[in-house]
Parts: structure tokens; sequence; C-alpha cells
């Protein structure tokens, strides 16, 4: 076998064998929470890289060295799910560098971390400003993770006392021009019911590049043409409109009225619309 | 136009609402919103209820909107 048939099929392999062990290893292998992921990570690609181009090894030392660093980190994680003591032992523990709004300068020096560096790790969190820092920690991965003060958290709903509605995620139920069958079922609609909206908004399937049911049962498209305009759905703003005017036309035949029962209804329903109308808005508009 | 035909057009209206809300109800994915437009549904209902009523008195007379 020449050389670089040799190559390409040693290449081949071990892309196939690494594939199979980072699948097996899972998520957490890629994002790589623990130094001891990394550690893993980094020589299973040396390994593979190692045995692809060098010819004189053999392949399946290469495989035995990989699979024990792939099962090492395995069996650690299996383990370290029973225990804690284990888990701080294999995944390192996070250490504080911001608590009360003053910095540890202790725990900066244990860490080996200079002023400038905690300053860039807080930069990439959009914190130029260390005051506004409440609480700070470094984790095992090495990532800064920041408690902003309350003041300069963002504004939240809760903070205002804003009302608004629960909503649940949205599904794709069109991609490239195809009907994804699986969405479409999870929110209890068929294919001709998708085929009747399309047709209200005036477009055909092969057109449709993405198309989304949010929340309300309401689609929204995108098109390959992207010089279509499609209009927005209007059917809650209309709602709400319309429950507006009657209110206000229940109040002007309370006033019109001279007829004291009916003067009465009138208002009793008014009062009743509005209350309502307050429950509803934060659904209904949009 | 009269009062009357003001009255009925909002009850008109008002019933449009009402099946718009009890079918928005329908399509929601989410139980409490779901419930907060079927609640606001069953209020207008009550609303046309009585709208009816006064639709069918105003009918029979309309002169307590004189000047109108």
């Amino acid at each position: 076998m020449p050389e670089w048939l040799d190559i390409a099929v040693r290449s081949a392999l071990f892309v196939a064998v690494l594939f199979f062990i980072t699948k097996w290893l899972g998520k957490k292998q890629i994002s790589e929470l623990s130094f001891f992921e990394y550690v893993t990570g980094m020589s299973i690609g040396s390994i593979g890289a190692e045995v692809a181009t060098g010819l004189e090894r053999n392949i399946f030392h290469g495989i035995i060295g990989i699979v024990i660093f792939a099962a090492i980190p395995f069996f650690t994680g299996l383990i370290s799910l029973k225990s804690k003591g284990f888990r701080n032992f294999i995944e390192g523990k996070a250490t504080v560098f911001i608590k009360d709004g003053k910095i540890m300068e202790d725990n900066l020096k244990k860490e080996r971390y200079t002023t400038d560096e905690l300053l860039e790790l807080l930069r990439r969190k959009d914190v130029f400003q260390v005051s506004d820092v409440e609480f700070a920690v470094l984790e095992a991965t090495g990532d800064l993770s920041v408690m902003l003060k309350k003041e300069n958290q963002p504004l939240t709903a809760k903070d205002i006392n804003l009302k608004v509605a629960s909503i649940k995620e949205p599904q794709t139920i069109i991609m490239d021009g195809t009907i994804m069958d699986e969405p479409l079922a999870t929110i209890g609609r068929s294919r001709a019911w998708l085929q009747t909206e399309l047709e209200k908004l005036g477009v055909t399937i092969e057109n449709v590049f993405l198309g989304q049911v949010n929340s309300y049962g309401e689609l929204t498209i995108d098109l390959f043409d992207d010089k279509l305009q499609v209009a927005p759905p209007q059917e809650r703003p209309l709602i709400l409109s319309t429950l507006k005017k009657c209110q206000a036309d229940l109040e002007l035949f309370a006033l019109g009225t001279e007829s004291k029962d009916a003067k009465q209804m009138y208002r009793l329903n008014s009062e009743k619309l509005q209350e309502a109308i307050d429950k509803v808005t934060p659904i209904l508009k949009g | 136009m009269t009062v009357g035909s003001d009255v009925k057009q909002c009850f008109a209206s008002l019933k449009g609402v009402e099946a718009s809300l009890s079918s928005l109800a329908l399509r929601t994915l989410d139980d409490e919103s779901k419930r907060t437009l079927h609640e606001a549904m069953m209020v207008v209902h009550e609303v046309t209820k009585d709208l009816k009523k006064r639709v069918g008195e105003l009918e029979g007379e309309e002169l307590q909107y004189k000047g109108f």
C-alpha cells in the first residue's frame, strides 16, 4: 500500500473512531465543564492526529489509547453523580472573586489572576464598573459568573408590576417549503389547517422558507421571495379594539337613556366589560 | 339612525367578539392564557344577554330616547 493511501485510510478510520467516542461521552465532553474533560478532549484529539499521520505507529495502539482516555472521564462522571466529595476533587470548586461588592484579593492571588484579567473577564460580561457587581465567582471552567447589584440588573416585568401573558414555545412547522408533521401534531393541527392558513395569506407552500406557529395558534411565515410582503396576524388586536369600542358604546348608551333601569344596566355592563378588557389586554396586545 | 339600531350594532359586535375570544381560547396552548380568555368570553356573554333583552325592549318603545 502506498504511504498516501495508508494515511487516507488511517485518517478516515480515526475520524469515525473520534466521532463515536465523542458521541458516547456526550454533550458534557463538548462543553468541557471541568478541567478533566478539557484534558481528555485534548489528549484524544492528539492521539488521533498522531496515529493518523505517523505511519510507524500501530493503529490499534492508538485506538486503545483513545478508548482508555474516553473511558476514564466516563466512569469518573458516573461516580461523581453519586458523591459530592469526589465531584469536588475531580471537577474542582468555584472560587469567589467578588463578594458583597468587594474584591477578594486573596482568592484572586490563589487562582493567580491579575487585576487586568479580572477586569477583562468582567468586561466580557458587559460589566465595566466593578462597583456595579454584587457577587462574582470563577467557575471550574474558567468562566466568570457575575451577579449585578439589584439596581443594575435589567428591568423585568415583575419589577414594575407589569402583567404579561404567559406563553408556550413556538413550533416550527415549515422548513424549506416542506411541512414538518411532528411539530404540527404537537400543537394539534392538521395539514388541512395549514393549507387553509396559507391560502388566507395568499402564498403557496413551495414559496415558504420558514413557518412558525406561536402560543396563540397564529402562523407567521418567511418567504423565499423577499419582495412579497406578508401581513402580520391581526386577529388579537382586532378583538381588543372591538371590545374597547363596545365598552365605550355602552357608556354612551348609559348617558343617553332616561330610563333608570336601563341606565343602571348599561353602567353595570360597561364596568364588567372594562374589567374583562383589563384582564385580557396583556394577551391581546400582541 | 335610531338608538335601537346603535344598540343592535353593539350587540352584534359583542357577539362577534365572544366568538373570536372563544376560538382564540381553544387555539391558545398556554393554560393560563386559555383560562383568562375563556373568562373574558363568559363576561362578554353575560353582557350580550343583557343587551339582547334591551334590544327587545327598544323594539317596542323608542320613546325614552327622545331628542336623539
